[in-house]
């Protein structure tokens, strides 16, 4: 079974991030950046269901050429190869755009399933394997706590507050993980030494075909237009118990909707 | 000209990789371990999978191919983590060092891969009690007979034979009279028939336990002898400057730790209005304790670089053994003073670093022994012993 797993790499969530003054896109220069948490599970579903069933994992990323960080993480954990979509042409690009750009890719590659993170942690859109499974025509298992593999036919336990659903598809189609679904291994040594002889292509929007006037902040279909700090944390609310302590902290947690 | 301080994309991601493993066990549990009887079997068992124990011993017996560089860094992260392996120190760096330098082809067959993958724990035995540093007073013996060997003698201060499934033992050949040591190294498997062990309180916060041992006549095989029987000083040579790198490593690791709870303690306790940590009677101390710690990393990778190059070490290893001592007692005193009283609580888990910091003064080799060896080697100042 060939996998496709889509990495992102993205600031990191533990430090304060930032926007870029000039233009309103997220500061991916002076970050910190990482790969992005929920692709890491992503990556550990396309490795076990490699295990079990044979196949290829190719890691395929669109970001700018720090981002093969992100790529050597995730050969370091076992992926076999990987693409990379670089070109200066895709800054600022919406999500829209952003998943013309990886559908072109994932044109060129021969796969069985796509699997990717439910969300980024930067844009935290959580639209793309949804963007994907329109312009690839394939289902879109989407949120999965749990993925199986039987021959052809993928079932998918799709987490949700109350639940989960039972989904089930034939191949081609695209999973979207939430890090319920297993817990991502660290790479070996070995992993880590096998990584830089791993072959990664890197590919201009020229290469997949894709016009750089289509994509990019200028033509985004949504643009951030102003932005403000998260407002500093204000004094806490203090009880004092005057016999009446209990009464007035379940008030104060069910005020917000905590209880 | 080429002087490159830079790590590298694979050192980089080695430590990250092992800071990610040992996150998922912490000093939380470290301690437990610790305080509970546990051990720290469990991490080192998946430490063994993953390659992190064996990543210096050669790739045909098992191990990653790297060299003391990846080793020292693999322990550094353990520590800034919480959970320091202390037997790191001794069975990758000193015996499998040893083993793999001048062991025979059978030797380096069987115990170089256990050793790489963590499956087997070999630990080393130098100190005895009437000889202290003065490994020339070593009186362990070991005495012909037959085609084997007959070891005699007492060792002290021997970290986690309880762990280990073999000592590497020092001793003298009977033959070879009194006087000036020419040493030669054994394997003792530590289930061996007058092999006996005693533990030794102490005062630590440790899973890692400390042991007399007994030798009461241990009857081995002819190849219970590591190499040829003259090679005994070249394989100690060759096992000790490790040792010394990875002492830095595990006293780095420790620092790290300490300044990082005491940093970010400092950033977020606010007593007057103002984070603590922008008082300098607060922030001086740590910020010292950082350079030393910084100074020491340098160091402690020169060493692991000139010993995986092929060069000599002594200097190298021994100075940043020295600095990475010094660096981790200053940053848990500092650590401890910024918590104030919460320092020393149990629930805080820094004060248990107070002890652990001050070990490194001592071992594997003491501060004062250290000096003496500059002092003699790069001083050329006369010797008082």
């Amino acid at each position: 079974m060939n996998i496709v797993v889509l990495v992102k790499q993205v600031p990191d969530s533990g430090t304060e991030r930032q926007l870029d003054s000039s233009d309103n896109t997220v500061a991916r220069a002076s970050a910190d950046n990482v790969i992005n948490e929920m692709d890491e599970y992503a990556i550990e579903e396309a490795l076990t269901v490699k295990e079990s069933q044979g196949g290829e994992v190719t890691v395929l990323t669109v970001g700018p050429d720090g981002a093969t960080d992100a790529i050597r993480k995730a050969l370091s954990m076992g992926a076999d190869k990987a693409v990379h979509v670089s070109d200066e042409a895709i800054h600022g690009s919406c999500a829209v755009q952003t998943s013309a750009v990886i559908a072109a890719a994932l044109s060129q590659l021969e796969y069985d399933l796509v699997i990717c993170g439910a969300e980024s942690t930067d844009g935290r859109v959580s639209v793309m394997p949804a963007l994907l499974s329109e312009r690839l025509g394939i289902p879109h298992l989407s949120g999965a706590r749990k993925l199986t593999v039987d021959g052809s036919t993928l079932k998918v336990e799709r987490q949700t507050d109350g639940g989960f659903w039972a989904l089930e598809a034939q191949t081609p189609a695209i999973v979207s993980t939430w890090d319920t679904i297993n817990e991502p291994r660290y790479p070996s040594f070995k992993g880590i030494m096998a990584a830089k002889k791993k072959p990664v292509e890197t590919k201009s929007l020229a290469d997949l075909g894709v016009d750089a006037g289509t994509v990019g902040l200028a033509t985004a279909t949504s643009q951030v237009l102003d932005f403000a700090g998260r407002p500093p944390k204000g004094e806490g609310v203090k009880v004092t118990d005057e016999g009446d302590g209990a009464e007035k902290l379940v008030g104060f947690l069910a005020s917000q909707k905590l209880v | 000209m080429t002087l490159d301080f830079d790590e590298g994309d694979e050192l980089r991601d080695l430590r990250a990789a092992v800071a990610d493993l040992a996150g998922r066990y912490g000093h939380r549990w470290f301690l437990e371990q610790a305080r509970t009887g546990g051990t720290v079997q469990e991490l080192w068992a998946e430490a063994g999978k993953a390659g992190f124990l064996g990543v210096n011993l050669p790739e045909e017996h098992g191990g990653g191919g790297g060299g003391m560089v990846e080793l020292a860094v693999v322990l550094e992260e353990l520590g800034a983590a919480g959970c320091p392996l202390l037997m790191m120190v001794v069975s990758p760096a000193i015996c499998g060092t040893v083993i793999a330098r001048y062991g025979t082809p059978d030797q380096r067959d069987r115990w170089l891969p256990g050793i790489a993958d963590g499956t087997l724990t070999m630990a080393f035995a130098i100190t005895e009690p009437d000889a202290g540093s003065n490994s020339h007073e070593i009186t362990t013996t070991a005495r012909r007979e037959g085609d084997g060997w007959v070891l005699s003698g007492q060792k002290i201060w021997i970290s986690g034979v309880d762990v280990a499934d073999a000592v590497l033992v020092v001793a003298r050949l009977a033959d070879a009279g009194k006087g000036t040591l020419r040493p030669a190294l054994f394997v003792v498997p530590t289930g061996a028939p007058g092999l006996s062990r005693t533990q030794i309180p102490m005062e630590l916060v440790s899973p890692d336990n400390q042991f007399q041992l007994f030798l009461d006549d241990v009857v081995l095989p002819a190849d219970a002898l590591v190499g040829s029987p003259d090679a005994g000083i070249a394989q100690l040579f060759a096992g000790l400057n490790p040792e010394r790198v990875m002492g830095a490593a595990y006293s780095l690791g420790t620092a790290r730790l300490a300044l990082d709870r005491a940093a970010a303690y400092a950033r977020d306790r606010r007593v007057w209005g103002t984070p603590i940590g922008a008082h300098q009677g607060v922030s001086h101390p740590l910020a010292a304790a950082q350079v030393e710690v910084e100074l020491a990393r340098l160091m402690m990778l020169k060493a692991a670089w000139l010993i995986d190059s092929g060069q000599d070490a002594g200097t190298a290893a021994n100075s940043a053994k020295y600095a990475a001592a010094e660096a981790v007692v200053h940053a848990v005193d500092a650590a401890v003073q910024t918590h104030g009283g919460s320092g020393l609580s149990q629930e805080n888990g820094i004060g248990a670093l107070v002890t652990a910091s001050r070990f490194s003064r001592i071992a594997p080799v003491s501060r004062e022994m250290v000096l003496n060896f500059v002092a003699q080697h790069d001083l050329r100042l006369p010797r008082s012993y």
